[in-house]
């Protein structure tokens, strides 16, 4: 597939669609301000983003939920192994080893 | 350099540098997928510098292949990058006292793994250059992680064979930076509501199941805190 130079104004886009809700509060500072009791709710923000993120993609098989599908039981492996142990490359090997042994169990 | 500069960057890099370790699988799927949705490697790495958001970039890519319109292509952009807003705010008093040419650099290498690891001594210390060196360490890092793996993923992926499933490494990256966090009670709430409502309103139009479902993981989580407060207060 070939791109034309539309591409490049399309990446430039996405750019700023990303780079502007990063930097929004950061550059507004103290002329804009949280109250506190929202602030402390706020730092609960990154542990529901990254689980909104990442249970659809371990439960959702094929458009509906699946509870004994080869990439949950991947995922639970790597979760017990970044629980357990505090190397950072074994939940990478236990969840690899897991999703590929299940596959070829599965045939 | 004044050295409360010097200490604060390497503060910040010790503390993030076993996390960053889930940065290069991340990047090696990014590099692979542009590869594979037709990217030259010019566009590809462009692509990469231009946005540097992971997320972003894999959610918005289907639809570049597709070819897609525009308007959707940013609305979906922007629906995965809404909680960076978030973020922003909630980091945005740990930048008091940094000139604006720094925030808005700061603003541009926020990232999800930077965030979560430097918000809580940005919030706490009072040194301006030790704090900005603390932030913009790690997240330097990160950049710099983020393009030379998506540069190596770009050219291995034509060596690797689609059956090994790399892209299952983007998500072990994202659990990686989960679980760590939900070992305090309110934050495995916050987790759970989360991921459990996201699934569960996986269709909504343009992913703004996802926007709503970190809205109600932030505020199971919030609950869950002053459920636990209120019950060590009374005897």
């Amino acid at each position: 597939m070939n791109y034309d130079a539309s591409l490049w104004l399309i990446f430039i886009l996405i750019g700023l669609a990303t780079t502007l809700p990063r930097a929004s509060f950061i550059v507004l500072g103290n002329r804009v301000a949280l109250p506190s009791v929202l602030q402390r709710a706020l730092r609960y923000a990154p542990a529901a983003a990254l689980a909104a993120i990442v249970m659809p993609d371990v439960l959702v098989v094929a458009g509906s939920v699946d509870l004994l599908n080869p990439k949950l039981v991947a995922a639970g492996a790597a979760v017990a192994a970044a629980a357990l142990w505090r190397n950072p490359w074994l939940p990478f090997i236990a969840g690899m080893a897991v999703l590929h042994g299940l596959r070829l169990l599965g045939g | 350099m004044p050295s409360s500069f010097r200490t604060g960057a390497r503060e910040g890099f010790i503390a993030f540098l076993p996390l960053s370790v889930g940065l290069v699988p991340w990047a090696l799927v990014m590099g692979m997928a542009m590869a594979s949705a037709g990217f030259s490697p010019l566009q590809a790495m462009g692509m990469n510098i231009i946005v540097f958001a992971g997320t972003a970039q894999l959610g918005t890519l289907p639809l570049i292949a597709a070819e897609a319109p525009l308007w959707l292509i940013l609305a979906t952009a922007l629906a995965l990058n809404l909680r960076f807003v978030i973020f922003s705010a909630a980091i945005a008093p740990g930048f008091r006292g940094v000139s604006a040419p720094a925030r808005w650099l700061a603003g541009h290498v926020l990232t999800d793994g930077v965030f979560a690891v430097c918000l809580d001594k940005m919030l706490k210390v009072d040194d301006p250059k030790w704090r900005l060196a603390y932030y913009l360490a790690p997240a330097l890092w990160a950049w710099v992680l983020w393009q030379v793996f998506a540069l190596i993923g770009i050219f291995a992926a034509g060596f690797i064979p689609k059956q090994w499933s790399l892209e299952f490494m983007a998500t072990v990256a994202l659990i990686v930076l989960l679980v760590p966090m939900a070992r305090v009670r309110p934050m495995l709430i916050a987790a759970l509501v989360g991921g459990i409502s996201a699934t569960l309103l996986r269709n909504m139009p343009l992913r703004l199941g996802v926007v709503v479902a970190i809205c109600a993981g932030i505020g199971a989580g919030f609950a869950a805190e002053h459920w636990e407060h209120g019950r060590k207060v009374q005897p």
